[in-house]
């Protein structure tokens, strides 16, 4: 081997080693939010169960954590669906098309999504626009009379 | 003494090679219009200024942004011109860029030996799509953190690593400080940064190889040794060829000229964009994107659901890769538009496309929404008391959410009232909304809508049957 070739090798090998050093540690930091394992359950209360009336729909709000860093973005709004005593769902109010926020019209009994024309019927069913499915459900249930849902119950965009 | 200190000058800081090569250089001679290149130069300076000094008063945290944006708006001095004239250079150097790509794509700029050129532009493309939404999205009203949230979505998409993807984008499971803090780096630091590198290189390599010249679009060119004896002899050419500065500069400055009326015109006449509301999950909105990407809005609007997911995060994808392949696959000898009917009708057809969706956008038909007014009746018509009834129930029971009647009303998701297939009869139309056939986007009103409501409701639908199309 040609002195200068060797020579170059080093140089070469030893940059590389330069930028291994510095730029792995660099790039599984900023990579880290996804390496991390899947998400617990996360169980956060939106109010009393009697303060959602049975027939109807009504909006419950998750207060986000903000004593902790990072801190939540404030609070979010759900849909909780009381059809009878028992019969409680909690939509998000995420359109499941691009997540645009869905607002509920007690006249039609529809989820109408501001955005690309989702529209939805009361029990979570799409009955109009590009949306892929129904609207995502929570898992929740009910503790001393406290409804509460479980965040991580459905996708981290929703 | 001057020249003396303009020749030490020159010498010590490496001018010289600057001059001969770039500015002191034979050019062929272009038309003004080839300027969009040079525009879009001045508009990144501008972007870059701006931003520089919109950073200084911007807070990244959740708690503040929408507050030091509206400071900055408000309070600070002139703080308003640097936030319009940021805004409206943006949306400007979107639209330029769209015309340079269809500038390059008609006059075949991409060919050889041009390929890395076009290539590198297609990176700068991308990066200027994606940066000038991260932009908006900093101003944490409701139209940029719902813009985020349609990106995360589209991301969430993505088949295996979508949720991956918005983990990485969020930084974690949730939006939270982190996030924001996220693209206020990207949109300040990365992205200006590989801007800067890759429009140095792109810059870089149209002083090496030119820009397609009038000699090549009048003849086909097979090889590159071919092109590159025909750009010499016009650049070297006395009558075709002139020097770049300040000759060919001078002349192609129109479009920099128009560009930069234009922002600080828009900044003074219009003024920065206003604020909505603060983003806040728990209220109504109808948050829109920002004009320039309305017209695919409309095209995820249109979409079949079964498609429309893959579509949101393939489209681009697909269309980086046909962009990155266009150079290798198009080998035709001509680079006129007159000769190349097929590029001159994509660029024709995309053009349209993107004018019309963005129209159709700006309309939304496919948008339900509560409406709080009763329809309109034709003037002069008096309805019978049980159907004038049923006309004011229609906001309570929501059925002018979806229809529209005689033309008036602005969603069309259902059919206009007045405009239906065919005449409905008073039973057919109780059956229809108590039951409606599977497939119609309409909610069962059974045992929502009863006894004499459902009876007026129906009364003035078979009336409003008979209007005219149009009420005038």
């Amino acid at each position: 081997m040609r002195r200068r070739t060797l020579l170059g090798l080093l140089v070469s090998g030893a940059s590389l080693l330069v930028a291994g050093v510095v730029g792995i540690p660099a790039v599984i930091t900023g990579l880290s939010p996804a390496l991390r394992p899947p998400r617990q359950e996360t169980w956060r209360s939106i109010g009393r169960l009697s303060d959602f009336p049975t027939g109807a729909v009504g909006m419950g709000i998750v207060v986000g954590d903000t004593t902790v860093w990072p801190r939540s973005f404030r609070s979010q709004a759900v849909f909780v669906s009381r059809q009878t005593d028992d019969d409680v769902v909690v939509f998000s109010r995420s359109c499941t098309d691009l997540g645009c926020p869905l607002t509920y019209d007690p006249g039609s009994t529809c989820f109408f999504c501001p955005c690309h024309g989702g529209i939805f019927a009361q029990d979570g069913t799409r009955l109009a626009g590009p949306p892929k499915g129904p609207m995502y459900r929570y898992a929740h249930r009910i503790r001393d009379g406290v409804l509460q849902i479980d965040l991580s119950s459905i996708p981290p965009s929703a | 003494m001057l020249s003396k200190m303009l020749r030490w000058v020159v010498d010590r800081f490496g001018l010289g090679p600057i001059w001969d090569n770039v500015l002191d250089r034979q050019v062929p001679k272009d038309p003004w219009y080839h300027g969009d290149g040079m525009a879009l130069l001045v508009l990144l300076t501008m972007l870059v200024v701006t931003g520089i000094v919109l950073a200084l008063g911007y807070c990244p945290a959740i708690d503040e942004a929408y507050q030091s944006v509206e400071y900055i708006t408000h309070a600070q001095t002139l703080g308003w011109f640097v936030r319009g004239l940021h805004y409206w250079s943006a949306g400007l150097m979107v639209v330029m860029l769209f015309l340079h790509f269809c500038r390059q794509v008609l006059l075949g700029g991409y060919k050889a030996p041009r390929e890395a050129t076009w290539l590198v532009g297609v990176f700068l493309l991308f990066i200027v799509l994606t940066t000038s939404l991260l932009g908006y999205v900093l101003r944490w009203d409701e139209r940029g953190y719902y813009g985020l949230r349609v990106v995360l979505s589209a991301f969430q998409n993505v088949p295996y690593v979508g949720d991956r993807m918005v983990l990485l984008a969020q930084g974690g499971p949730e939006i939270t400080s982190l996030t924001l803090t996220r693209v206020f780096a990207t949109h300040v630091v990365l992205v200006p940064l590989l801007l800067l590198l890759l429009v140095g290189y792109h810059v870089y390599l149209v002083i090496l190889h030119g820009t397609t010249t009038m000699g090549e679009r009048k003849e086909p060119i097979d090889t590159v040794e071919e092109q590159r004896e025909l750009y010499h002899e016009q650049a070297e050419h006395p009558v075709k060829g002139e020097v770049f500065f300040p000759t060919a500069v001078i002349k192609i400055s129109p479009w920099s000229l128009i560009v930069v009326t234009l922002a600080v015109g828009l900044t003074l006449a219009v003024g920065p964009p206003e604020l909505m509301q603060p983003a806040n999950e728990t209220a109504a909105t109808t948050a829109s994107e920002e004009w320039w990407f309305a017209w695919y809005s409309a095209l995820i609007a249109l979409l079949p659901p079964a498609v429309a997911p893959t579509f949101q995060w393939l489209f681009p994808v697909a269309l980086f890769v046909l962009l990155i392949l266009l150079p290798f696959v198009d080998r035709s000898p001509h680079r006129g538009w007159r000769k190349r009917p097929l590029a001159t009708t994509l660029v024709i057809v995309l053009i349209l496309a993107i004018l019309g969706l963005s129209w159709l956008r700006h309309r939304s038909p496919w948008t339900g929404w509560p409406a709080a007014e009763a329809p309109s009746v034709p003037r002069g018509v008096i309805l019978a008391a049980d159907a004038e009834q049923g006309r004011l129930l229609f906001p309570k029971y929501g059925c002018s959410s979806c229809h529209a009647v005689a033309g008036l009303g602005r969603s069309q998701v259902g059919p206009d009232l007045a405009r239906m297939d065919h005449m409905y009869s008073q039973a057919e139309l109780r059956e229809y909304v108590l039951h409606p056939p599977a497939g119609v986007a309409m909610p069962s009103y059974a045992g929502h809508l009863e006894g004499n409501d459902l009876e007026r409701v129906v009364a003035f639908v078979l009336v409003a049957q008979t209007f005219p199309r149009n009420i005038e």
